[in-house]
């Protein structure tokens, strides 16, 4: 097969199908990432916290849960989230969307713990001594001397999550939850063209995670003034 | 709360995930809507429009026939059995042959007949080559391509000894391998051929076509296990839709609809009878 071939069949899958690509393929992949980014971020601190825990019955379980659900694929996951769950649940009576979206949460959830964890202990300890002897109680240490400290520790490493998790949302299309890979397999279901509809796919997957990554840069660098 | 829902999954897999899906009146149908003319999307529709296809029909015509609405569920090939072994839908119609694996597994309707386009099974090839082959020993010493664990697969390795075979998770796969050489045929049913011959001219059909078993040449409906029930009243309707010689208008219309994107109007009447076409 020909370069000219597969750029003239692009261009004509993008006559005929673009719409579904760009308005809704892009529209639900964000949602969907914006969606698990947030409350992956929320209780991912949750966890992180947690897992720092003094006291063992709160610290062992979450620690077990982190690594079992990091230990396992994200397919697995989502097939629990997407026929287990609303069966055991039904009074909930979670969409598709949402039940997918519940699993990716708690997949990314735990990841992000040991991103907030790890940027919350890379703060060096002199720290918080200095915070306490000042007579800056527990929680006013870790709120006004340690957090601020380990943002910019973890906004690097979140900001990664952030790209990861765009790219993770594309095994949702297993479920035809409409997101870019689901406007993939639609267009070449119906056309057979495979190859073309990947490389325009992975195009928009692409310039997604490059203008993201290039925001997260401006706000790294706006932190870096501080120093 | 993390750890009641931790809690929760656990309990569930221990056991046994029997929950049984409380449908009011509602038939549930997985399908994979990759698969033109079978089920696939016409992307000018929304909602549960949006699905067409032969197995569409024939769903839409089973419900009717159960008196219960139809909801399609779309999800992958292998997602699909997944749904009906969890008991997450009622049934999948999605273009599966009969198989010994899956008669194990699960409850298969009586076979339906899609047309000759899915009980012929060919082997299509680059389109310079196209008809230089016409029996068995023509691909020996060459590359075939097929679906892993499909019925093309079985074909290939029984009837094309001589060749060598090379498995693809799916046919899209095997297709692009064939265009950039890297095998030199791929073995697909005949509807499918047609598909990606009409889209893409550098493909072609060899000239050979498998020699097919009964069993094989038709789709079935897959169900529960043990959902006899059900079953019954599946091949009742099967049954139904054979003596009416309905089978050949739906095949026809999907694949008008897979050929001209919108360029056909089609609609269902309530018992899943193709409608009049309307111009647009």
């Amino acid at each position: 097969m020909s370069l000219t071939t597969i750029a003239e069949n692009i261009v004509k899958i993008l006559q005929n199908y673009w719409q579904i690509f760009l308005i809704k393929g892009v529209g639900i992949t964000l949602l969907l990432s914006a969606i698990t980014v947030f409350f992956g971020a929320i209780f991912g601190s949750v966890l992180a916290f947690a897992k720092m825990s003094r006291f063992r019955i709160i610290r062992l379980p979450v620690s077990f849960f982190i690594e079992l659900i990091r230990g396992t694929p994200i397919l697995l996951q989502l097939y629990i989230g997407y026929f287990i769950v609303p069966q055991m649940l039904p009074a909930l009576g979670m969409s598709d969307f949402a039940s997918i979206s519940v699993a990716l949460i708690i997949n990314s959830s735990c990841y992000m713990s040991e991103v907030v964890r790890s940027g919350i202990q890379a703060v060096d300890k002199t720290q918080t001594e200095a915070a306490r002897s000042l007579g800056l109680n527990s929680s006013q240490t870790m709120l006004k001397v340690v957090l601020p400290q380990a943002v910019k520790n973890i906004l690097p490493a979140l900001g990664n999550e952030f790209i990861m998790i765009i790219k993770e949302t594309s095994l949702a299309s297993t479920f035809f939850i409409g997101d870019l890979m689901t406007s993939y397999l639609v267009v070449k279901g119906k056309t057979y063209l495979s190859l073309e509809s990947l490389i325009i796919v992975g195009a928009i997957y692409f310039a997604l995670t490059f203008s993201l990554s290039k925001l997260i840069g401006g706000f790294e660098r706006k932190l870096k003034t501080s120093d | 709360m993390k750890k009641l829902l931790a809690l929760a999954l656990a309990l569930v897999m221990l056991s046994g995930l029997t929950a049984l899906a409380a449908d009011g009146g509602v038939l549930t149908v997985a399908l994979s809507p990759d698969f033109a003319p079978m089920e696939f999307i016409d992307i000018s529709k929304t909602g549960d429009d949006q699905y067409v296809g032969f197995d569409v029909t024939l769903a839409k015509f089973i419900a009717a026939e159960l008196g219960m609405t139809l909801k399609i569920k779309p999800m992958s090939f292998d997602a699909c059995q997944t749904a009906v072994q969890v008991g997450a839908v009622d049934m999948s119609i999605s273009g599966y042959s009969w198989t010994e694996e899956r008669a194990k597994n699960f409850n298969l309707s009586d076979y339906y007949y899609a047309g000759d386009n899915e009980t012929e099974q060919v082997v299509i090839v680059k389109a310079e080559e196209a008809g230089k082959y016409s029996k068995p020993e023509d691909f020996a010493g060459k590359v075939v391509a097929a679906q892993a664990a499909s019925l093309q697969y079985d074909l290939v390795t029984k009837q094309l000894p001589q060749s060598e075979l090379k498995e693809f998770k799916v046919i899209d796969d095997a297709v692009m391998a064939l265009m950039s050489g890297k095998v030199d045929a791929v073995a697909v049913a005949m509807g499918n051929g047609e598909s990606i011959i009409a889209n893409n001219p550098a493909i072609g059909m060899s000239g050979f076509s498998f020699e097919v078993d009964e069993k094989a040449e038709n789709n079935v409906v897959m169900i529960q296990k043990g959902n006899d029930e059900l079953l019954a009243k599946v091949n009742a309707a099967l049954a139904k839709a054979y003596e009416q010689k309905l089978y050949g208008g739906w095949y026809e219309e999907a694949k008008a609809l897979a050929g001209i994107d919108t360029a056909k109007q089609v609609s269902y009447t309530e018992d899943g009878q193709v409608a009049e076409d309307q111009p647009q």
